[in-house]
């Protein structure tokens, strides 16, 4: 094996080869099916459309240009600041869950992470109908609700922003319970315990020695939801109200009623964009973090890493 | 490696004999672009059989969708069903082909009051009507009694949150025009402003703006009263008997769906007996049944069963004709109504 291994350095070697054909299925699925199909919405942002819905045949900046405007600035703020709302309740409610299974029994977290997963199960849309039952203004909850005091008689639990947020919540939830509980898993915990023999609080334990010991866990999970609430539009259509449009949303009316494809493709190009800027620049700030804290605790005679 | 390719080969000679076994040995084939459950199939089946052809139906759920992908290049289509607006943008775009009425001798049942009052395509030079529907407001009846048939209903601060209109910037638009005693296929900017101040009053009583729940909602008795097509509030009308519906005295939008043969249609000889079949008041009755929708035929009403007779979906009253307009495509003219829109939403 070691052989064939050097032999090979000029042409492909059988390892490498199969490698290759590994790869190849999912390499072209990806090509075909993703980054061609970007390419093109990227390219399709460059024309204008004709009033009948039909993409020109020049190119332009107008399009891109079009889209900056301050029409459009509501619905961009509106959508970021509720995914990235969402993303912290998410990230509230799936750290102490995923703290809290990882130090359950071994027989008992397969259980757990089970009665996480089923609801996926269901399909998205039935759930979404479901909150809908739940939520519904002659509905159990908002009844009581108002029968305690808790809520007046004009308020409605439906078709509101605040719909919108604990909705998607709740799709989002397992996203990011799971990666926050796989890095949970692999977290020594004796390490909480040292911290709290050496006379730290329960809580400056969990906080300096858990939390930055599961990072990666709780980034994949800040991605995992991020990515999708910044793209809803099946949510704020079922369950929003007539100020609930998000992005989504409106790229759904520029293909449809707006017969306006290009304007479309450059809000989605826009959409891509406001995602993708931030983790660039979070992966290249982690790295100097992770460098800067490397530093000092080198500096601070810190052996551990 | 031999073996491998032959079995490939064998494989593939196969599947192309199977191929070629499914598409007949010499059975024409008539291909329909049109939306889904909208035609009786047991009719497709005995055209199929008269005419010793196959028919195959494609299935679209929006014009512009349909529209792409012609556009994209999609042919191969012999008859195609688009709304009245579409039609008329795809016959200004030279995309459908002039029709001959006298392949189409069943053309003559087609309503001179639809045509005279309502029709796009007053001669049927391009297109032949098909199913109309309208859109008309559904209410609690039990919860709120009778109600006043107008548009003004929206207006009321007694429904707050228990109210929707739909999703859709024409026909929304077009009943706050419609309430301001305007045309709904009007492009004056004062009258449309006039809308869009209507609208925002509404908007400030209405749970959403929507075309997905309402069905489900107004059932349910999450909202009392909802804008919304007639075929789907038929549906659930005839399901729900403390609900109501009224058709707003102001005027209220009529749609229809026509028959188009697209330029360069491989089997035109078919697609015209096809479209001739379906405009035949029998089988026209037959549809109306099946769909719930009105063909404008009034010979077919002969043809609907008993208990059918005074079904509002089905047969559609005639003084809805006088009252009622199509929606139509307005060129240019669209973007004032898409910056309405764009407005009311974002406000």
């Amino acid at each position: 094996m070691k052989e064939k291994r050097h032999i090979g350095s000029g042409a492909l070697s059988a390892p490498k080869l199969s490698e290759c054909l590994l790869t190849a299925p999912s390499f072209i699925w990806l090509v075909a099916f993703f980054l061609i199909p970007s390419v093109l919405v990227f390219a399709i942002a460059f024309k204008s459309a004709d009033s009948a819905g039909g993409i020109s045949d020049t190119w332009t900046f107008d399009t891109l240009l079009n889209v900056v405007r301050a029409d459009y600035l509501g619905v961009i703020w509106r959508t970021i600041w509720v995914s990235c709302l969402v993303t912290i309740i998410c990230l509230l409610l799936a750290v102490p869950v995923a703290y809290w299974i990882a130090q359950q029994k071994k027989e008992y977290r397969y259980w757990l992470l089970l009665a996480t997963i089923i609801p996926l199960w269901t399909n998205f849309l039935i759930r979404i109908f479901a909150w809908r039952v739940l939520l519904h203004p002659e509905g159990f909850l908002r009844r009581s609700l108002i029968f305690l005091g808790i809520i007046p008689e004009d308020v409605f639990l439906l078709n509101n922003i605040g719909s919108v947020i604990i909705v998607t919540v709740y799709t989002c939830l397992p996203f990011a319970i799971l990666p926050i509980y796989a890095a949970a898993e692999k977290f020594n915990f004796a390490l909480i315990e040292a911290a709290r023999d050496l006379g730290a609080s329960r809580f400056k334990a969990f906080r300096s020695i858990f939390l930055p010991g599961i990072k990666r866990g709780i980034f994949t999970a800040v991605l995992l939801v991020l990515i999708p609430a910044m793209g809803s539009y099946a949510i704020p259509d079922l369950v929003g109200g007539v100020d609930g449009e998000l992005l989504g949303n409106k790229i759904a009316t520029r293909v449809s009623s707006s017969r306006n494809l290009p304007e479309a493709a450059a809000l989605a190009a826009m959409l891509a964009l406001i995602i993708t800027l931030p983790f660039i620049a979070m992966l290249f700030k982690q790295k100097r973090l992770v460098k800067y804290i490397v530093n000092i605790r080198r500096s601070a005679g810190d052996s551990t890493k | 490696m031999k073996k491998i390719m032959q079995k490939i080969l064998t494989a593939a000679f196969i599947s192309a004999i199977a191929l070629l076994w499914g598409c007949g040995p010499s059975k024409p084939v008539l291909n329909v672009y049109m939306w889904s459950d909208y035609i009786d199939p047991e009719l497709v089946k005995d055209f199929e059989r008269e005419n010793g052809c196959k028919v195959i139906i494609d299935i679209f759920d929006s014009n512009e969708f349909m529209y792409s992908k012609l556009k994209a290049g999609g042919t191969g289509y012999d008859v195609i069903l688009p709304t009245t607006y579409m039609a008329k943008v795809m016959f200004e775009q030279n995309m459908i082909e002039k029709l001959d009425l006298s392949k189409i001798p069943n053309s003559k049942y087609i309503s001179k009051d639809y045509l005279k009052d309502l029709a796009v395509d007053k001669e049927m030079k391009y297109s032949i009507p098909y199913m109309l529907g309208y859109t008309c407001i559904a209410y609690n009846k039990e919860k709120l009694g009778e109600i006043p048939a107008s548009w003004a209903v929206f207006g009321d601060e007694k429904y707050k949150g228990r109210m929707t209109m739909l999703n859709d910037m024409r026909e929304t638009i077009g009943a706050a025009l419609f309430f301001n005693g305007f045309k709904m296929n009007s492009t004056d900017d004062k009258e449309l402003s006039k809308a869009k101040e209507t609208l925002l009053e509404w908007k400030k009583n209405l749970a959403k703006f929507d075309n997905e729940v309402y069905k489900v909602g107004i059932q349910s008795g999450e909202f009392v009263i909802v804008q919304g097509y007639s075929g789907d509030l038929f549906q659930v009308l005839d399901e729900t008997p403390s609900l109501s519906f009224m058709c707003p005295k102001e005027g209220l939008s009529i749609s229809c769906d026509d028959w188009v043969i697209p330029a360069g249609a491989p089997n035109r000889e078919l697609a015209y007996k096809f479209i001739d079949y379906v405009t035949n008041p029998k089988n026209a009755a037959k549809n109306m049944e099946f769909t719930c929708y009105s063909a404008p035929i009034p010979e077919a009403k002969k043809y609907i069963s008993e208990e059918n007779q005074n079904h509002p979906g089905m047969i559609m009253p005639v003084e809805l004709y006088k009252k009622g307009e199509i929606i139509e495509d307005l060129g240019d003219d669209n973007s004032k109504y898409i910056k309405i829109w764009d407005e009311i939403k974002g406000n």
